[in-house]
């Protein structure tokens, strides 16, 4: 049965594969004009240049020969090279990746960490003085942009205390340019782009434990529990939270491919070395072959993520079956 | 007090116990000598400068060791000299290969693995190259004429048209072949005399054919070699490239000018342009370039000296010029064209757009060049006045709307440049206004760049685009202005046609003494100025900061990114 539901799943996202890097595609053929990947506007390059390193790049040809051109090769497991810098797209890729997986790792583990104690306490006092500051700060986490959230902390914790010769935190980028790379030095570039990032997880994750919670404290079983005279430090750990946690694994499933585009926003004003910032890149200078491979790279996590999800309900809700 | 006061001041007891552990580290930093130093390596280095006070800048003479960060906004794409067309990565190859040539801040011309500048022959086709004797690469094998002669063939020679080279064009179209009768003499043969030939194709950083040469063209467009260079031929040698983050550079200790002071030079890739001016208030980084709006801001940091100069970047419009485009009627005559220049107060845009830094130009030529006149035949300035009367003159008479028409037609167009240019964005919004006032109605729009060129390379239906281009050290302006630049894929994108204009370049383009051309270009900037085809609203600045500690840097006009002659020769004072 439940392989049966897996293959089905996966033969679906097949077609969802196939529609985001085509559409992915189009929108990168239709937006380019004349721009030739790679290649700045110059006053030396003339006419049959621009014809001839186009057609290197097969862009010569239309978008669905080149699409098809394209498939055939992942199918063969090859994602391409870049066409900026000739390397091939999954080095790209796996030389972003472990950057990625420290900022978002941390990012999710922080969220998840603060998010818990977070929402249990709104819920518990719910309408006390905490609920409601928990909840002003929650909204914040929501409504702050990414972007403007971090040039303030740049801001504050980089220029402003530097310029008052206090301890400052690094702006940019994953380690010191220079000798840099040891533990400390990594965890000092982290903390501000973590903050940031794990700011929009805490306040995403706490309201959902917050209201889940909520509901199932107002449970028959609840209440039953506590007839029956059981403390109310197991009542509320042992039958309300772990109740209450299931919809929070959907969410870090939906989580689990932002574990790899990464906070985008984030990766970007903070010039962090991720595959969000690749992405984002290599969008803007029409590296076809990255921002597909990338793309199919997201999509398949997406995918895999939601798969996980559900497979995880299965186990930690015995009434879901598969069908 | 209620429970969650408590809990606050819980946390805050905290995060004091935080910073205390914080700023102990650093006074280690600080105080600790060369053990705590070496414990604490990475980040202390930036720490030590900006904390430490002004550094030792009485030291006259050069120190060896230490290392420079140099930061700017885009990653490099290719370390391979022929195949590089961004300015990124030319900046960071010039860091590890050298040319024949090289560029005085000037624009001049110096020998860099040239003993000297070529001979020419009196025909002015054959180019003779004596090498400097005993060049080494950084691998210790020597640097011959054989390698000077792979590195050009791979963009000319018919066996490598694979090599995906962005130089092909032009060299293909010049070379007629390269000789190399002893490991010390190359000769170029030209199939025209063409004087740009050495200032645009001497240049290219040589490339070794020991490492290349066994390779197929095909193979020389993926090789590892263009992003891992493992022997190069400049002041520094490759040691890595940790993409979207930085590339690191180690003295090259086979440098023909003598190893350089420095151990590393690092290139560090930032964000953007605050990001760049805030690590420079920090520290983290020593060298970067400076957006005009972020110049206030740093002028007053003590630990970053500023230079600024003119460059050959400029920002342009061109009013559509075929006749048979929906706005090209409008711009036929060219009292027309100049009195729109005369409406535009270009002072103000430098000062409210550019914060001054830029300079407003008579001449299609930068003012900076050997070519540039100042005082062409007509010099438009700002003139309202006389905008009105030209047009008035003209036959372009207001109507009930305030609006200017002749015949039914009114003088009505949209202006495009490239959304998200803040600059740009502005200059469009100061014209619309300035035209306005003079009764013409102006439209900004705002589309994509690579919809922009595509608009002037090939679509052309615009009615007038503003964009921004940049000249190399010849004053040959050809691609904007001569008429068989007019066709799709060429840069004339306005359609600016005219026999004395053609004559003028072809011939300047044909002559190589000096004089004889700053008159002929002197002669072609006449012309430009009484038909204003497309007006230059200001030259930009070149602006950097450098880190006090950092000495020897000499930036210029032409010796801003990749020709740096003085590179080997920077160092710190710290030594760090």
């Amino acid at each position: 049965m439940l392989a049966k539901y897996v293959a089905r799943r996966f033969l679906a996202s097949l077609v969802v594969v196939l529609g985001v890097t085509l559409i992915t595609l189009v929108l990168m053929d239709r937006t380019r004009g004349t721009y030739v990947p790679g290649i700045d506007l110059n006053p030396a390059l003339r006419p049959e240049d621009i014809a001839r390193l186009r057609a290197d790049l097969g862009l010569d040809r239309p978008f669905y020969i080149w699409y098809l051109t394209w498939i055939w090769g992942v199918v063969h497991g090859d994602f391409g090279r870049s066409m900026i810098d000739g390397s091939t797209v999954m080095s790209h890729i796996l030389d972003r990746l472990p950057n990625t997986l420290e900022l978002t790792g941390t990012a999710i583990l922080i969220g998840i960490v603060i998010a818990i104690p977070v929402g249990v306490i709104g819920a518990l006092r719910h309408g006390s003085k905490a609920d409601h500051t928990l909840t002003v700060v929650s909204v914040a986490g929501f409504a702050v942009p990414q972007f403007w959230m971090g040039l303030i902390l740049i801001l504050i914790f980089s220029v402003t205390l530097e310029q008052h010769g206090l301890p400052w935190l690094p702006s940019s980028g994953a380690y010191s340019a220079v000798n840099g790379g040891d533990f400390i030095d990594r965890v000092e570039h982290l903390i501000l782009p973590a903050t940031v990032l794990s700011f929009f997880y805490m306040s995403t994750w706490s309201r959902f434990i917050r209201s889940s919670m909520l509901e199932v404290l107002s449970q028959d079983y609840i209440r039953t529990a506590r007839a029956k005279g059981m403390s109310e430090r197991r009542v509320v750990y042992l039958h309300g939270l772990r109740n209450a946690l299931i919809p929070l694994v959907t969410l870090i499933g939906l989580e689990l491919p932002g574990l790899v585009s990464g906070g985008l926003v984030v990766e970007v004003v903070f010039g962090w070395p991720g595959i969000g910032k690749l992405a984002f890149e290599r969008a803007l200078q029409y590296d076809y072959t990255t921002v597909m491979g990338v793309t199919f790279f997201a999509t398949m996590l997406v995918i895999a993520g939601n798969l996980l999800a559900d497979l995880l309900y299965g186990v930690l809700d015995p009434r879901i079956r598969y069908s | 007090m209620s429970r969650d006061e408590v809990a606050d001041d819980k946390g805050f007891e905290q995060f004091e116990k935080f910073l205390e552990a914080w700023s102990r580290r650093d006074f280690l930093k600080r105080a600790g000598g060369a053990a705590a130093y070496m414990a604490f390596l990475g980040g202390a280095v930036e720490f030590l400068d900006a904390c430490a006070g002004n550094p030792n800048t009485t030291t006259t003479t050069a120190k060896k060791g230490g290392h420079v960060v140099e930061g700017n906004f885009s990653d490099i794409r290719t370390l391979n000299s022929m195949l590089s067309s961004d300015t990124a990565s030319n900046q960071v190859i010039g860091l590890m290969f050298d040319g024949l040539l090289n560029y005085k801040k000037s624009g001049d011309l110096i020998p860099a693995l040239a003993a000297d500048l070529p001979k020419q022959s009196a025909d002015g086709l054959t180019y003779t190259f004596k090498l400097r004797p005993n060049l080494k690469f950084s691998d210790g094998q020597p640097i011959t004429s054989d390698d000077v002669k792979f590195t050009y063939q791979l963009a000319y020679d018919p066996q490598y048209a694979d090599v995906a080279s962005p130089r092909r064009g032009d060299l293909s179209k010049y070379i007629a072949s390269i000789d190399t009768p002893d490991p010390l003499t190359v000769v170029i043969k030209t199939t025209q005399v063409f004087a740009p030939f050495l200032a645009s194709h001497g240049l290219y950083g040589i490339l070794p054919k020991h490492v290349l040469g066994s390779l197929s063209a095909k193979a020389i467009n993926t090789a590892d070699f263009n992003t891992a260079p493992s022997v190069t031929s400049g002041a520094f040698k490759f040691v890595s490239w940790e993409k979207g983050q930085q590339v690191t550079m180690a003295r090259n200790d086979n440098y023909w000018a003598g190893a350089p002071y420095l151990d590393q030079w690092i290139y560090k890739v930032l964000p953007d342009s605050v990001a760049v001016t805030n690590q420079l208030k920090t520290g983290e980084i020593d060298i970067g370039p400076v957006d005009p709006g972020q110049f206030d801001a740093l002028r007053t940091t003590s630990t970053v000296a500023m230079s600024e100069f003119g460059v050959p970047t400029f920002t342009f419009y061109a009013y559509q010029l075929d006749p048979t485009k929906p706005a090209g009627p409008l711009f036929q005559d060219k009292a027309v064209r100049q009195a729109l220049l005369y409406a535009l107060d270009r002072q103000s845009i430098v000062t409210a757009v550019f914060f001054g830094h830029g300079q407003v130009a008579n001449s299609v030529e930068p003012p900076i060049s050997w070519a540039y006149k100042d005082k062409p035949q007509v010099v438009v300035g700002f003139d309202k006045a006389k905008a009105e009367s030209l047009l008035e003159g003209a036959g372009w008479a207001k109507g009930s709307d305030g609006i200017r028409a002749k015949n039914g037609l009114k003088l009505k167009f949209t202006m495009i440049t490239n959304a998200g240019n803040k600059q740009r964005e502005s200059m469009l919004t100061v014209m619309q206004q300035a035209w306005h006032d003079i009764g013409v109605e102006a439209t900004p729009s705002l589309i994509q760049f690579p919809q922009l060129v595509s608009q002037i390379v090939s679509i052309r239906t615009f009615d007038l685009f503003l964009v921004g281009f940049n000249w190399s050290a010849d004053p040959d302006v050809s691609p904007l202005y001569h008429s068989r630049n007019a066709v799709p894929g060429g840069f004339n994108g306005a359609d600016f046609k005219n026999d004395q204009a053609d004559t003028l370049l072809d011939q300047a383009l044909n002559t190589l003494d000096r004089t004889k051309r700053k008159q002929l270009y002197g002669q072609f900037q006449d012309l430009m100025s009484d038909l204003q085809p497309s007006p230059v609203i200001l030259f930009n600045k070149g602006i950097y900061g450098v880190n006090t500690r950092v000495q020897g840097t000499d930036f210029g006009p032409f010796n801003q990114f990749a020709q740096r002659p003085w590179n080997h020769g920077v160092w710190v004072t710290d030594g760090k």
